[in-house]
């Protein structure tokens, strides 16, 4: 199969963990964009429908659960494409500790806005 | 270990005309990445600032941002970038686990294809009153 190239580290976790959350996201994203603008017209949204919507608790976990994995695909896949460009060495971690900390204070704020959606501060 | 070939340098922009549909989903799936990761940060600030104080401004910010023409339009361009990330996702899926592996061509060309499809079709509901 020499024919066959990809990027990644085949061992690798975050090789694996990219292609878990993408299998995710793929119903997840198509879900959300399908409910927020052809169900719901985007438009015509108004919080007290989306604190409904985030009251309840199966629709709450899956839209945090949303943002992290798309958190992670997106923040990889960026580190992946920088590293397929070829940083290395210094220029690498350094990357790699800016994406880890823009990833987590994205999910921490992301948490924070939907726990103010739900109503439950 | 996979085995690895010489490609070139994809982002030499000045071979485009020898690129192949590979080398072309290649590209795309790194453009629309970067995009949806780019709305996804925008997206979570937005939320944040609509949802600082109470409910009137969060209406008013999204009733603001949807009273926007260009907004509808960017929404359906959005769309796109966001569909043909999936479908294109699903093909790099099935090439990871050996299925069609003959067929990377067509099924990045039929990717492009749905993706404006449903790109179109969607038009209207994005631009439903919008003028």
């Amino acid at each position: 199969m020499a024919e066959h190239y990809t990027s990644f580290d085949r061992s690798g976790r975050r090789w694996l963990l990219q292609r878990l959350t993408a299998v995710f996201l793929i119903g997840t994203l198509a879900f959300h964009f399908f409910l927020l603008h052809f169900v719901n017209h985007a438009a015509e949204i108004e919080f007290a429908g989306t604190q409904a919507r985030m009251g309840e608790v199966g629709y709450f976990s899956m839209m945090v659960l949303f943002l992290v994995a798309a958190t992670f695909h997106g923040v990889n896949g960026v580190y992946n494409a920088l590293v397929n460009m070829g940083i290395e060495g210094t220029q690498k971690r350094v990357v790699g500790g800016v994406l880890t900390l823009a990833g987590v204070l994205l999910i921490v704020q992301g948490v924070r806005v939907a726990v103010a959606m739900a109503g439950v501060i | 270990m996979s085995e690895t070939y010489n490609r070139g340098t994809v982002e030499d922009a000045g071979r485009w005309t020898e690129f192949s549909a590979g080398m072309w989903a290649w590209i795309f799936h790194k453009f629309t990445g970067w995009v949806l990761v780019g709305y996804l940060f925008t997206h979570i600030a937005v939320l944040s600032t609509a949802t600082a104080s109470d409910p009137a401004v969060y209406n008013q910010t999204l009733s603001g941002l949807e009273g926007l023409l260009i907004v509808r339009i960017l929404e359906v361009g959005l769309l796109a970038v966001a569909v043909f990330h999936i479908l294109n996702g699903v093909r790099l899926l099935l090439v990871d686990l050996g299925i069609g592996l003959e067929s990377q061509d067509k099924s990045f060309y039929a990717s492009l294809v749905l993706t404006g499809a449903i790109a179109v079709a969607s038009v209207p509901t994005f631009l439903a009153g919008a003028f």
